[in-house]
């Protein structure tokens, strides 16, 4: 069986930046696989790649078809959820997907256009002009044209940005659902609980280059260092400059303390007495998948 | 060839739904001219015996509407899809360059055509004159549609902004409309400006159009033929390799 995608040595340069770095990575068929990256580190690049949207050098293979040399096959093996909002304004809903469904030589799929738009609540848009549509509402919208033609990998781009809780829920349930009946799913999005909770897999990307493909619980459980952290509410201060690296996250007063031993939370305790700072609230906790995300960027 | 339907189905459909804009305009437009000029230059001669000035206007003017539509068909789709982005959803789609160009140069032609019979019902008023063969007109229509259709996806390609597109528009496009002989009888232009007309394609798509009206023409449709044939394959031809190298579109 062949891979769902396959990156070889793809680099990709604007000009003189260098926005990908000799890329390499497989995904096998039925994967739910995250794809992490801070702004500008080169996740939607590498999406435009193997959409044919961007010029690239290197190889990039769909369910085992080349995105240039066989560039039909895979561009119909593949359906891809764009970051940025853009849709015609003088068609309607069900005349957008029903343009897109040819767009990608399929006809007669009114029950499955219907399906999805059950699954992504927009069935009382059907009939709506786009124009009309709220920005949760387009970008729901760009998610069934992605998947018109059940294409075997699902390219996600961001596809939450916007989309309300209750929807949220949904639409994961649709996604796993459809990662259940065998499509490979590919998910970039800032909201690392997602990640936590749908992906196998997750590839972090780092100012264009990419890390190796790991399990999440290898991910989890890579040991950069001890897998506790501290969390603690100071009362009116900052923490003591010494305990300055160890910070992995701070919200105003509330500052979660990486730690390297149980013994260091004795020691961390030990200087906020010998500073005279009192503390509201503490708490150790396991380490997140954002704490590790941090750590995993080397701040 | 469902990719291709569906793309010209959106295309036309793009242009239908502000007729307003695209039909009633050129309908409307036509008319004031063919008033105004019409009756202006009624006692104008046309230098072809028996064929009044408001007779020599009506194919001008339509063939005139024709290659300003079938062009700002296909350049202000494109532009329009670049500016708010959707262009990546026919860069992602699996259909090959030649058949996107193809299905935006179809769509730009039977804009051509219903702008044609929308014109003819604003201008059929003025002058009693039907098509002396309606293929040859239509072939003329075809022709000049497509070249000016392909023009437009060029210019839509390579333009970054609305105001590019305009720029066109002003110096390159009006220029060429105004030395093609639409309004005049080139014959009667002065010899630099006449010697300059003839290299101007609009000239042989406006004549060979009006012979099909008329049955006469003021210069030698053979040549003109030929050339056109030759620009409408070149023309069309370095809009896909434009496309398909992604100049502009594709980074
Ligand atoms: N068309 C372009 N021309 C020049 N530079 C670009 C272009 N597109 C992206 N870049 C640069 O390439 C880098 C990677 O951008 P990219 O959009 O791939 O990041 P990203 O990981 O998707 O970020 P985000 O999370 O913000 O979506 C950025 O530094 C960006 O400025
Ligand atoms: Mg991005």
């Amino acid at each position: 069986m062949s891979y769902a995608l396959e990156i070889e040595n793809v680099s990709k340069k604007y000009k003189d930046f260098v926005a990908l770095d000799n890329i390499n990575f497989k995904i096998e068929q039925g994967d739910f696989v995250g794809l992490l990256g801070v702004n500008g580190a080169g996740k939607t690049s590498l999406i435009f790649s193997i959409a044919g949207i961007n010029k690239f050098s290197g190889k990039i293979r769909v369910m085992g078809y080349d995105v240039v040399k066989d560039e039909i096959k895979a561009k119909l093996s593949m359906g891809i959820v764009p970051q940025e909002v853009a849709i015609d304004s003088f068609l309607t809903v069900h005349q957008t997907l029903k343009i897109q469904s040819g767009l990608y030589h399929v006809q007669n799929n009114e029950k499955w256009i219907d399906e999805i738009l059950e699954r992504l609540s927009l069935t009382d848009k059907k009939n709506t002009n786009t124009r009309a549509l709220s920005g949760g509402m387009k970008r729901r919208l760009m998610v069934a044209q992605a998947l018109v033609h059940k294409p075997p990998l699902i390219i996600l781009d961001e596809p939450t940005a916007g989309v309300d809780v209750e929807i949220r829920k949904n639409f994961w349930e649709f996604i796993t659902d459809l990662n259940h009946q065998g499509h490979t799913i590919l998910l970039t999005t800032h909201y690392l609980e997602e990640v936590d909770k749908l992906c196998q897999k997750i590839i972090v990307l780092n100012k264009g280059k990419a890390g190796k493909q790991q399990t999440k619980h290898e991910f989890m459980n890579q040991s950069f260092s001890f897998d506790k952290t501290l969390q603690v509410t100071l009362v009116n201060a900052t923490v003591p400059n010494e305990l300055k690296q160890k910070v992995l996250n701070q919200q105003q007063n509330t500052y979660i303390l990486e730690l390297a031993s149980d013994d260091d939370i004795i020691n961390i305790l030990n200087l906020f007495r010998q500073q005279n700072i009192k503390i509201e609230n503490i708490e150790i906790n396991h380490k997140s998948l954002e704490d590790i995300f941090m750590q995993h960027l080397g701040r | 060839m469902i990719g291709f339907n569906a793309l010209l189905r959106r295309e036309i459909r793009r242009f239908l739904i502000i007729w307003v804009q695209t039909i009633l305009g050129p309908l409307t437009a036509a008319f004031i001219y063919e008033l105004i000029f019409g009756y202006v230059f009624r006692n104008v001669s046309t230098g072809i015996e028996g064929v009044t000035y408001a007779t020599f206007l009506v194919p001008g003017l339509i063939i005139m509407q024709v290659m300003i539509n079938s062009f700002a068909n296909t350049s202000s789709s494109l532009i329009q899809s670049k500016y708010n982005g959707n262009i990546v959803f026919l860069l992602m789609s699996p259909n090959s360059p030649a058949l996107v160009i193809l299905a935006y140069l179809v769509a730009a032609i039977v804009r051509g055509i219903v702008v044609a019979f929308a014109v003819f019902i604003g201008v059929c008023w003025f002058s009693s004159v039907m098509p002396y063969s309606f293929l040859i007109s239509m072939f003329f229509l075809i022709i000049g549609a497509a070249i000016c259709g392909g023009l437009g996806i060029i210019v839509g390609i390579v333009s970054v902004n609305f105001d590019q597109i305009a720029g066109f528009q002003s110096f390159i496009w009006t220029p060429l409309i105004y030395l093609s002989g639409i309004f005049y009888n080139v014959n009667s232009f002065a010899p630099l400006w006449r010697n300059l007309a003839y290299f101007d394609p609009i000239l042989y798509i406006v004549e060979g159009f009006r012979y099909g009206f008329i049955g006469e023409a003021t210069i030698n449709l053979t040549f003109g033929t030929i050339y056109l044939l030759f620009l409408a394959v070149l023309i069309n031809f370095i809009a896909y390799v434009l496309f398909k190298r992604g100049v502009k579109i594709k980074y």
